[in-house]
């Protein structure tokens, strides 16, 4: 019926999932490697109403014509894989990693999904896990005699023994890397998984080619900017208030048509 | 019956257009490097026999507003703006070049460098393909670089030119693709002037307290010509009633 109304609902709908992206963003302030998350809009095709350049008489056309475009819809959440800052922990198993790449963890479907959260444990079996008790991949097995653990910057894992000197290689941790990582799924639980447009997992020893270091005893924190974050959402809220205003004024124009004629 | 009562309902219908309008520019208030559209209206005499009282009103869009918006920083080194006048150049969806100041950018899972909408970025000689690497850096002309490191070493490497054109505004027009054009569906030449910002996005350039007092005008304009339709309709009573007899 009235176009007005349908475009700023348009309007009304974008603003929302912004909301929602920067409510989850905030709502994740404290998420170990979890990575924000920002909507993408963009304006939806214009209409043709009256075509410039038409003839509007045998000699004439007419200069400039009439395209009424039909509004706003949100084409993406873009996740942005930038570094977030590196916090000490000086446990053991906690590790972060500096530049590109993900830990691979083997879900229990038999998929192998990635993240950025370096919180692993060991298990009773001495397997190392993430917190939902996934494990890591390739398996790295710790000993129950093992003292300490020591993870190197290439991903190199050792433990020391005791009565033996000189610390025994179990494993070494590798990274995958993708070239899209913003077209990885989130699949929750800090997981992330493997679609056609993040492409092919590349698989490498950390520190190597394009992957980061491995670095034992830090956490990686999350990159939501909680200054940023308020910022869009005044802006998000705004922008809400003025899209339902248009809605208000198109159904008092409306409304006035119906009382007074 | 008079005819009056046509020429306020083809205001009031051109009111509602212009309505449309400005509720676009609203919902696209944070749509990255969305340039606001501008409406007018312009008179159309009606000539036939007798006088030319009638005059409708018809409702365009005379063209865009090219001013530039604000900068919003997000520290990514594939979002993109230009500083001063010009346009990145894409590859639209009917295959053809287009422009655009949206300037998020992002590569595919085959290494096409496209805009966050799914548009390939146009190089000087085609699409760009960016390989693998640690760090992707877009520099001010434009140029896209690769770091890749290799034994500690990082090794940089050029692998493309992003197109940067500076045509006359006379001939850009908004597509209903939304993508800018040239008219005649010329193609731009890069321009080596133009220059890229890394790091930030241009927001929408839509001026919020400028489309509010268009929309109360617009509204009041449109309440204006209900009026006449109902000046109109009395008129034609009165008239009904003059011919009764009694």
């Amino acid at each position: 019926m009235a176009e007005p109304l349908w475009i700023a609902k348009t309007g009304l709908d974008a603003q929302k999932n912004r909301l929602s992206t920067i409510s989850n963003n905030l709502a994740n302030v404290n998420t170990t490697g979890f990575k924000r998350g920002r909507a993408i809009f963009e304006d939806l095709i214009y209409q043709n109403v009256r075509q410039p350049g038409g003839q509007s008489s045998q000699e004439t056309e007419l200069p400039s014509g009439l395209t009424l475009g039909t509004g706003v819809r949100t084409v993406a959440t873009q996740k942005l894989h930038q570094q977030g800052s590196l916090l000490q922990t000086a446990n053991q198993l906690d590790m972060a990693i500096e530049g590109r790449g993900f830990f691979q963890i083997l879900q229990p479907n038999g998929n192998i999904a990635y993240t950025r959260n370096g919180e692993f444990q060991v298990s009773a079996d001495g397997q190392v896990v993430n917190s939902a008790g996934y494990r890591l991949q390739p398996d790295i097995n710790i000993p129950a005699n093992a003292l300490s653990v020591t993870i190197g910057v290439d991903g190199t894992v050792s433990v020391s023994q005791p009565g033996n000197p000189v610390p025994a290689q179990i494993g070494t941790i590798q990274l995958a890397d993708f070239v899209n990582p913003s077209g990885l799924q989130s699949l929750g639980g800090n997981l992330l998984s493997e679609t056609a447009a993040s492409g092919a997992a590349i698989v490498g020893a950390p520190d190597t080619l394009s992957f980061g270091g491995v670095i034992q005893g830090s956490l990686e924190s999350s990159n939501v900017n909680v200054v940023e974050e308020l910022v869009n959402m005044i802006e998000t809220q705004r922008a809400y208030e003025m899209n339902s205003k248009a809605i208000s004024t198109a159904d008092q124009m409306l409304q006035y048509v119906n009382n007074n004629l | 019956m008079d005819r009056m009562l046509y020429v306020a309902m083809s205001g009031a219908k051109q009111n509602l257009l212009a309505q449309a309008h400005n509720a676009n520019n609203m919902a696209n208030v944070s749509t990255t490097g969305f340039k606001a559209d501008l409406a007018a209206a312009r008179s159309m005499p009606l000539f036939g026999t007798g006088l030319p009282t009638r005059v409708y009103s018809m409702t365009e869009r005379e063209g865009t507003d090219f001013n530039h918006g604000a900068i919003q920083s997000t520290g990514r080194s594939l979002d993109i703006t230009i500083q001063g006048d010009g346009f990145i150049a894409v590859q639209g969806k009917d295959g053809n070049e287009a422009y655009t100041r949206f300037g998020s950018l992002s590569v595919t899972s085959t290494g096409l460098l496209e805009t966050s909408h799914g548009l390939p970025v146009m190089g000087d000689d085609g699409p760009i393909t960016v390989p693998e690497a640690k760090r992707i850096e877009i520099s001010a002309d434009g140029t896209v670089s690769t770091i890749t490191q290799t034994k500690g070493a990082e090794v940089v490497d050029v692998v493309g030119r992003i197109k940067l054109v500076n045509p006359d505004l006379k001939n850009v027009f908004k597509g209903q693709d939304a993508l800018f054009h040239l008219k005649d569906g010329e193609i731009a030449d890069a321009d080596a002037d133009v220059s890229v910002l890394s790091g930030g996005l241009e927001g929408s350039n839509v001026n919020i307290a400028t489309e509010m007092v268009n929309m109360i005008e617009l509204a009041r304009q449109f309440e204006m010509q209900v009026k006449m339709m109902k000046v109109a309709e009395e008129n034609d009573e009165q008239a009904s009633r003059l011919l009764n007899i009694n």
